[in-house]
């Protein structure tokens, strides 16, 4: 039999029976649109979180630790065991062993000037990081306020969504995010630019008149804190910042390193910084260091550690992240084969149902020399044609219902003040893969019926009624 | 063996099996027919008249003995043999015609065809000629339900022929026709064995129109032969 009659047959055959085809059909582009929403939504994801690290080159970053200082997220920190862990830390990347007598190295304004020589280093810039109150008209939040230096600023790390970044680092001038903003009760970003922000700062007082409050008074009063207020305008409004926000800018206020030298206040980022001597040169809880190019992480990385700091790479977590994103998507197509389990189920009685009917047509076949093969053949066309069209549907389905799914996500996301998203993500492979899977589970859902048609003995088809 | 003896059976036998019972359809049948003969076989109900026409059109498989066709072991062939052996070398014609109610009479004659592989629109040109040689050509569109009983049986001779067999196999083509139409059915059979030169086997309970038409008569009583008749001698 030739290719085109085997899909006219196949066809010809469902068209015949127009209800239950479509019945069948359904159930198998509901459970195919299903599992592509699942997928689209785990590619959609993925797409986002890589496409946003690539946009800011956050796989250019490297992170810096005193050896000594705080610690990376997950590691011990044993203060006994510092020269220990800093060995142990040196053998595990494969990069010089520090001495463990030797004294930790201060990661200070100094040793910022070593890293940032280092050949491969774009810009090296401390991690400070300070609690403090953000007062704008009646209303006023919490926030971490980030000091980054203007020209690290205005390297394009920053995705603005109006104003500039502050053009030197003396100006009481910062960037807010627009979350933020819209949190302050500013809709427009457009407004703020030129607006007095008012940074209110937590400070530690151990002054005699503080005492005696502390002595003779209770509640709030009773702890040794001052505030102070400090007056800023806005001269950026930036895009997503802050929480959950692109690595290393995880604070929703930006403000340039004089302004902030002048600024009293108590740094919360690091326990290490309460103890940290309150003249001469300051040392930083960490320091950001950006590449040139990923391919320098590793070289620059070995260098640092060399020099006896520890090192954080997001580079180093990307296999973490693509196991990650791959349970994840393991977990949506499992949840999604659920659907096309039940429908793979309809295919089978759709076509053992089939087979029933035309048992006499399947003797007419084989007395008229149609081979088993051909019998089986005609059905497993049938049961593909349904396959493909369930595939084909089912990708439609999912893309509309995604599409809603996405509106709906971006109406609730903009009333938190985030940009608008594409959650969902419908790659090449994905498309062709759900078809392609469609057709293949049908034609497995087919093997069983379509074997019982091939076996068929057609004396006894023949005499059937 | 006779070169004349085209078809050629010997201590053919077939058992079915009911659970433990077994039951005798044909016992150690021994026949031949020559090439371009007509031959009729008669016999009662349950004598084994339609195992033996399944077993020569290669629909079913002997329990023991052989079939030769041509010169060729049909017993021994494979599945995949035997349906091509079923394609290209016999037409079957049965009583109740067997016909696919969902196709025309054109798409029921073109049908073996589609398992040759051959294209649609040599398919259709070949089924309409043999309706035309069947006289239904103008009723080429309609469905087996909208047809009569003899052109019913006549779209399934069309049908039988499409593949240009070298044997026709009727089992009891005449069986649900009345007494006119059987004759009209069973002239186009002689008339294709006469000017085709188609070896014809034919089962009928008919005797007298059998007497009429065939060169030979077989009779069978218990799945065995007990009667062999030539009518007519070959030329």
């Amino acid at each position: 039999m030739r290719i085109s009659d085997y899909i006219g047959q196949a066809c010809g055959n469902l068209w015949k029976k127009k209800l239950r085809t479509f019945l069948t059909t359904s159930g198998v582009v509901i459970g195919v649109g299903a599992l592509v929403c699942m997928l689209a939504f785990g590619q959609g994801i993925q797409r986002n979180v890589t496409d946003q690290f690539k946009k800011l080159d956050l796989f250019n970053y490297v992170n810096v630790f005193a050896a000594g200082g705080p610690d990376r997220p997950g590691e011990s920190s044993d203060p006994d065991d510092d020269g220990g862990r800093r060995a142990e830390h040196g053998r595990r990347r494969g990069g010089p062993v520090p001495d463990a007598n030797q004294p930790s190295p201060r990661l200070d304004a100094q040793a910022l000037e070593r890293i940032g020589e280092i050949d491969g280093v774009e810009a090296a810039f401390p991690e400070m990081r300070f609690p403090a109150q953000i007062r704008l008209g009646a209303k006023e939040l919490f926030t971490l306020v980030q000091v980054l230096p203007a020209d690290v600023g205005r390297s394009g790390l920053i995705t603005l969504r109006s104003g500039a970044c502050y053009a030197s680092n003396e100006p009481n001038e910062l960037v807010i995010s627009d979350s933020l903003l819209h949190r302050l009760g500013v809709k427009d970003p457009e407004t703020a630019l030129g607006t007095k922000i008012e940074v209110a700062t937590l400070t530690l007082d151990f002054s005699f008149t503080r005492l005696l409050q502390m002595v003779f008074s209770s509640g709030g009063q009773a702890l040794p804190f001052a505030r102070e207020n400090y007056a800023f305008t806005v001269v950026g409004v930036a895009g997503r910042m802050g929480f959950m926000g692109p690595l290393p800018m995880q604070s929703d206020v930006l403000i340039p390193p004089g302004a902030a030298a002048k600024m009293r206040k108590l740094s919360l980022t690091s326990v290490w910084d309460l103890f940290a001597p309150s003249g001469g040169t300051a040392s930083y809880s960490a320091v950001t260091v950006k590449v040139k190019s990923p391919q320098q992480v590793e070289p620059v990385k070995k260098e640092i550690e060399s020099q006896g700091f520890r090192t954080f790479a997001l580079m180093d977590q990307l296999e973490q992240m693509r196991i990650g994103f791959l349970i994840m998507d393991m977990f949506l197509i499992a949840v999604g084969m659920i659907g096309i389990t039940v429908a793979s189920l309809g295919i089978v009685n759709t076509m053992v149902m089939s087979i029933l009917e035309r048992y006499r047509e399947i003797g007419i076949m084989k007395a008229v020399g149609a081979t088993d093969g051909d019998v089986q053949r005609i059905f497993l066309f049938e049961s593909g044609t349904i396959g493909l069209l369930g595939g084909l549907f089912g990708l439609s389905l999912g893309w509309a219902v995604s599409m809603v799914i996405n509106e709906v996500i971006n109406i609730l996301m903009a009333r938190q003040g985030a940009p608008r998203m594409d959650y969902f993500s419908f790659p090449w492979w994905l498309c062709l893969g759900a078809i392609l899977f469609s057709i293949l589970v049908s034609l497995l859902a087919g093997v069983y019926p379509t074997r019982r048609a091939a076996r068929v003995d057609p004396v006894v088809a023949l005499r059937h009624d | 063996m006779d070169v004349d003896e085209f078809i050629e059976t010997k201590d053919l036998a077939k058992v079915y099996t009911f659970g433990t019972v077994e039951v005798a359809a044909l016992r150690a049948v021994t026949l031949s027919v020559a090439r371009g003969r007509l031959v009729g076989v008669t016999g009662a109900s349950g004598s084994g008249k339609s195992t033996l026409v399944n077993l020569l059109g290669g629909l079913d498989r002997p329990s023991s003995g052989s079939i030769r066709v041509d010169g060729r072991l049909v017993s021994d062939l494979s599945k995949k043999e035997l349906a091509l052996y079923r394609r290209n070398t016999v037409g079957m014609i049965f009583q109740s015609f067997n016909l696919v109610n969902a196709y025309t009479a054109v798409e029921n004659v073109a049908f073996p065809l589609l398992f040759a592989g051959v294209a649609k629109s040599e398919r259709l040109r070949r089924a309409e000629e043999l309706l035309v040689t069947v006289g239904l050509e103008a009723r080429k569109d309609h469905r087996p339900t909208e047809l009569s009983g003899g052109e019913q049986q006549r779209v399934a001779i069309a049908r039988a022929l499409v593949n240009r067999p070298q044997i026709l196999l009727a089992d009891e083509p005449t069986g649900n026709l009345d007494s006119k139409t059987s004759r009209q059915i069973v002239e186009i059979l002689a008339n294709l064995n006469k000017h085709q030169g188609l070896t014809v086997v034919m089962i009928s309970h008919e005797k007298d129109l059998l007497r009429e038409f065939a060169d030979e008569l077989i009779g069978l009583h218990d799945g065995a032969v007990v009667d062999r008749e030539v009518l007519r001698q070959p030329l």
